[in-house]
């Protein structure tokens, strides 16, 4: 079956030879300063144990939450409490995560929001409708890979070929039709999430060049350069040879343009990443510069993928943990305060994806297995934080949200209504969201209101 | 409750001997000993220098010239007969070190080659697994089994982002070679008592459930072991698409109530003793030898298996164990689950489903009423007319040379020389770094498909812009800068180069592009990639035949045409 036209190519190639008059690209630019935005996904690789994430602290939720975690139980005086508008606070952060000059600081001023117990679903699910036979459920639940692809997807009906950020990118391909480069850039190579009907991320890299080395302008060098453009668009007609060419056409024409931005160490995002040194902090820099630089790209709706691993804790969870949030809220902070410095922060909204959250009942190993529905969060300028939307399971091994008898919760919210929530935000009207999230005619209501 | 008793009793495969083939009876086969020379009595069928060549991509880490001459001679049966007698080369001098890094052999900043520095790449880094993976992939007799090993090593994947000690890695490694062309049977219970895998899934120090500390069995080898190394979550027909049921869905094949069975299965497990330390639960991290059981640690309940089949109450570890690995090995699943694996790493990423048919065919007997002789798996593989007949296949009946295999096809292709330092580097640059999968989901999920499209192709999970340009520069860095310098901190560095002499004799563009053609790839660049090449090296100096050579040597590597097998 021949592949689809990709839009990446005529935008990539057609739109660099159209933006050649000057008098374009500054139309780009004035329409991008008044009208960017853009959505940046964070997805934690592995099952993040959102147990851990938030966890309760008045008196008698943190007995309960002590007793059941038993090994992993974070000690009450370290959590950072969430303090809400009310000036209580049921729930702390994961110490990890950092407190007022971290994520805890995101939170108290208002930017950052958690969504509580958002699962893969087909349709809203009761304990007792999940227990019967054939009530339509996700597929493979507790598989990486699977439920990966579903989180990716906001598809569990069926396995489906493309992912809600690539589906959000084609629905506003049109405000994206003079840029330079792909909507959507990758730092976590090629994923679901950001593969569209019509449209496919760039994935860039995050450290050293991003160029085709070796080519002077000697006739032989011409010549070699001359011939291995020619290469890539002969023979076409079988999808494998089609697909190793247009992966190079797009690297030549993107890199072209984002080599300089990507190397350009005198960049001002920069310096908010200083000291950090992780893999995270260094894909969060790349996506910084490449929204700094959004006046010239000529794109005005963004969706970015970048990457965290390791949260599959079956066995040492508690040090796991430490070291994961540590680049996850020294990370998301860094940037937070990038874009806040570039004046970006009003347009550019992070949030958290994850395979699945864990079982609240600890294992042998000191760690956690695979479970369901999890705590995620938003951050940004315009994310409407200090606060929490969606439904509390109860933290019940065996109890009422618990699938089994090891604490898995069943999903209150789907990721269709956190993804549409999003999609709303960046753009999508509301009669056109189901072009984004087919399902999302099952639940109510259909976005949250947390951005 | 009993256990539902199984027809195959599938332990102790190991010993089994490979069979002969022959080319078109393999079901009438005699049997001979894996370590026997090329029989005799076989016909001696050659092939052509073309097919020999397509032949070396798919079993080797790429064709030579002299390779290509050696087996056009001596065809696809003498070829396979040699190949799966041939003991491996292996991971050799890798000793045990504690798993905590003593002072004197961390990782020194301020002094980065320092002994200390060198003896943390040495022994707590994959520095010297990967380069040695390089060096016997460019010079080892074990071609074929080197591939089926590296093969198996990306779906029963241990990782270097935790089994950082290169004594760990070369045991697991070590292990997957021996067992590459043994039985599936003896290669799935060596993986689940090796310690590596024990410690990268956790099977090791996995303790039955305690209701005092409010713990339950570790699920992360009962998950992974099902759905990655043997049946995966659907049941499959014999051709390895998908059975669906009335509503057309797809069946799955284990509940969660079959993986808290399996995880209470694999209870009681720990690391097997340094020799002359004393043994107890749990034991310190050691990858060397076998995990060992503590009966008093394994859960002793009923475990729900696969297929109905319960472990009944009160079985000692390693009975459960064997009973579990039966179950699981006599799963119908498993032919066309791993055969169609190993098809898509060694041929294509499409196999037709009566390709997948016939090798699960051999997988459920070998002809000679043995149920997992991965021998004859990778013979029938390799035998298949659609391995075979399809030699002048479209690219979608190939697949995309992964980092691994396109640079060691270039090197082995172009006369290269490397000891793997720059090798091990570039893998990893292009997406691939050797025995180093983000997780035990390997570099690129086999289910792949490519964006817009429903073809199948794993290896382009990997390929990206970022990746894409990578393998170019290494080709710039190997033709025109040079390779790479020797390491003075490695033994015997040679460095890495090629040897472009052979192709400055080649004449005209056109010869030069020909001889490029068949010794890279077959004779499958299309008529209109050659004319192409050709008109660029007609814009160089007919005198500079180095020149040319170099320019015609970067063209053909860097096309799309040469990264897609087919």
């Amino acid at each position: 079956m021949h592949r689809r036209h990709f839009l990446r190519h005529a935008g990539a190639l057609g739109g660099s030879v159209a933006l050649a008059q000057l008098g374009m690209l500054a139309a780009r630019a004035q329409a991008v300063a008044s009208d960017y935005k853009a959505l940046v996904c964070l997805f934690l690789y592995g099952g993040n144990d959102a147990n851990n994430t938030i966890v309760p602290i008045d008196s008698a939720g943190y007995t309960s939450y002590a007793a059941t975690r038993g090994r992993l139980a974070l000690a009450q005086g370290a959590l950072l409490p969430l303090v809400e508008k009310s000036g209580t606070a049921a729930f702390g952060l994961h110490p990890a995560l950092g407190g007022t000059t971290g994520l805890q600081g995101l939170w108290d001023a208002g930017q950052l929001a958690i969504v509580r117990n958002v699962g893969t679903l087909v349709q809203p699910l009761t304990k007792a409708q999940y227990l019967a036979p054939n009530t339509a459920k996700p597929a493979s639940l507790f598989s990486h890979i699977d439920q990966q692809h579903q989180w990716q997807a906001s598809l569990s009906v069926s396995p489906s070929d493309t992912g809600w950020g690539g589906r959000l990118a084609d629905q506003l391909a049109s405000l994206n039709s003079g840029g330079s480069i792909p909507a959507m850039i990758s730092t976590a190579g090629n994923n679901l999430f950001v593969t569209g009907r019509a449209t496919q991320a760039l994935t860039i890299p995050t450290s050293g060049s991003f160029a085709l080395q070796g080519f002077d302008n000697s006739a032989g060098g011409i010549a070699r350069l001359s011939a291995l453009r020619s290469l890539l668009g002969i023979d076409r007609g079988t999808d494998l040879l089609d697909a190793a060419q247009d992966v190079m056409t797009g690297a030549l024409a993107s890199s072209a343009v984002l080599n300089p931005i990507l190397t350009n160490t005198a960049s001002p995002v920069s310096g908010y990443f200083t000291g950090l040194t992780s893999d995270f902090a260094k894909q969060l820099l790349a996506v910084a510069k490449v929204i700094e630089a959004r006046a010239s790209l000529g794109v005005q709706r963004q969706v970015f993928l970048v990457s965290l691993g390791s949260f599959d804790t079956h066995v040492d969870e508690l040090n796991t943990h430490d070291t994961l949030f540590g680049d996850l809220g020294a990370g998301l902070k860094a940037f937070h305060d990038a874009m806040t410095g570039i004046g970006a922060a009003q347009q550019v909204a992070s949030f958290t994806l994850s395979d699945f959250s864990r079982t609240y009942k600890p294992n042998s190993n000191g760690g956690s297995d695979h479970g369901w529905g999890s705590h995620h969060i938003v951050a940004g300028g315009a994310v409407k934080g200090r606060a929490y939307y969606g439904t509390w399971p109860t933290l019940a091994v065996g109890g009422p949200d618990d699938e089994g008898a090891e604490g898995r919760w069943i999903p209150t919210t789907a990721v269709d209504q956190y993804a549409a929530t999003l999609a709303s935000w960046l753009g999508v009207n509301a009669g056109a969201l189901a072009n984004v999230l087919p399902n999302l005619a099952s639940f109510s209501p259909a976005t949250l209101g947390f951005v | 409750m009993l256990a539902i008793g199984l027809a195959i009793a599938g332990g102790g495969g190991g010993s089994l001997v490979s069979i002969a083939p022959t080319v078109l009876t393999m079901g009438t086969a005699t049997t001979a000993p894996a370590s026997s020379a090329p029989s005799a009595s076989l016909p001696m069928t050659g092939m052509t220098a073309t097919d020999a060549a397509r032949l070396l991509e798919q079993a080797t880490f790429g064709p030579t010239p002299a390779e290509v001459t050696r087996v056009a001679e001596l065809g696809l049966d003498r070829y396979l007969v040699q190949q799966l007698a041939t003991p491996a080369t292996g991971y050799w001098g890798f000793t045990y070190v504690p798993h905590t890094a003593p002072i004197d052999c961390k990782y020194d900043a301020a002094n980065p080659s320092g002994t200390a520095s060198m003896c943390a790449r040495d022994n707590y880094s994959l520095f010297q697994v990967q380069r040695e993976f390089f060096e016997n992939a460019l010079t080892g007799a074990d071609q074929l089994r080197q591939r089926v090993a590296f093969a198996l090593s990306q779906i029963m994947v241990v990782s270097g982002v935790e089994i950082y000690e290169a004594y760990g890695m070369a045991a697991y490694q070590n292990m997957l070679l021996r067992d590459a062309f043994g039985n599936y049977r003896q290669l799935l219970e060596d993986v689940t008592l090796s310690p590596v895998m024990g410690h990268y899934l956790d099977m090791a120090n996995n303790d039955k459930s305690n209701s005092a500390r409010g713990t339950s069995p570790n699920e992360n080898y009962a998950r992974e072991v099902l759905q990655l190394f043997s049946i995966g979550v659907s049941q499959l027909n014999p051709d390895g698409t998908l059975v669906l049921d009335s509503q057309n869905q797809p069946v799955p094949t284990y509940t969660q109530d079959v993986i808290l069975g399996f995880a209470s299965l694999f209870t009681g497990w720990t690391y097997p003793p340094r020799p002359g330390a004393s043994s107890g639960w749990t034991n310190p991290i050691n990858f060397e030898g076998a995990m060992i059981a503590f009966p008093n640690h394994h859960e002793t309940g009923t475990k729900l298996l696969l297929n109905g089949v319960v472990a009944p109450t009160g079985q000692t570890p390693e009975q459960d164990l064997k009973l579990a690995l039966d179950t699981v090995f006599n799963h119908p699943n498993v032919g066309p689950f791993v055969g169609k694996q190993l098809i898509q790493h060694l041929v294509t990423s499409n196999p037709s489903p009566g390709y997948v048919s016939r090798v699960a065919a051999v997988f459920a007997d070998n002809g000679q009423g043995v149920r997992g002789d991965l021998a004859a798996v990778v013979r029938a593989i390799l035998s298949d007319a659609e391995a075979r007949t399809g030699a002048r296949a479209s690219a979608d009946e190939g697949h995309l040379r992964e980092p691994a295999l396109f640079i060691t096809s270039v090197m082995r292709g172009l006369g290269g020389k490397s000891d793997g330092v720059y090798l091990r580097s570039q893998a990893g640059a292009m997406g691939q770094p050797i025995f180093t999968a983000p997780t035990v989901f390997n570099f690129y999920p086999p289910s792949y498909q490519l964006p817009g499209a429903s073809t199948v192709a794993p290896e382009f999970y990997i390929d990206d812009a970022a990746t894409v340009l990578a393998r170019a520069n290494f080709l710039n860095t190997l033709i025109y800068r040079g390779g790479a310098a020797r390491d003075p901190t490695v033994t015997s560095s040679t460095g890495t180069t090629l040897d472009l002499t052979p192709l400055t004799a080649a004449g005209s563009p056109d010869a030069l592009v020909n001889q490029l053609d068949a010794q890279l790839m077959h004779r499958s660049l299309s008529n209109s990639a050659h004319t192409t090449i050709t008109r660029a090296l007609g814009a160089l100096d007919s005198d500079d035949a180095v020149g040319r050579a170099k320019a015609a040597a970067y063209l053909v590597a860097s096309s799309a045409q040469f990264q897609v097998e087919h």
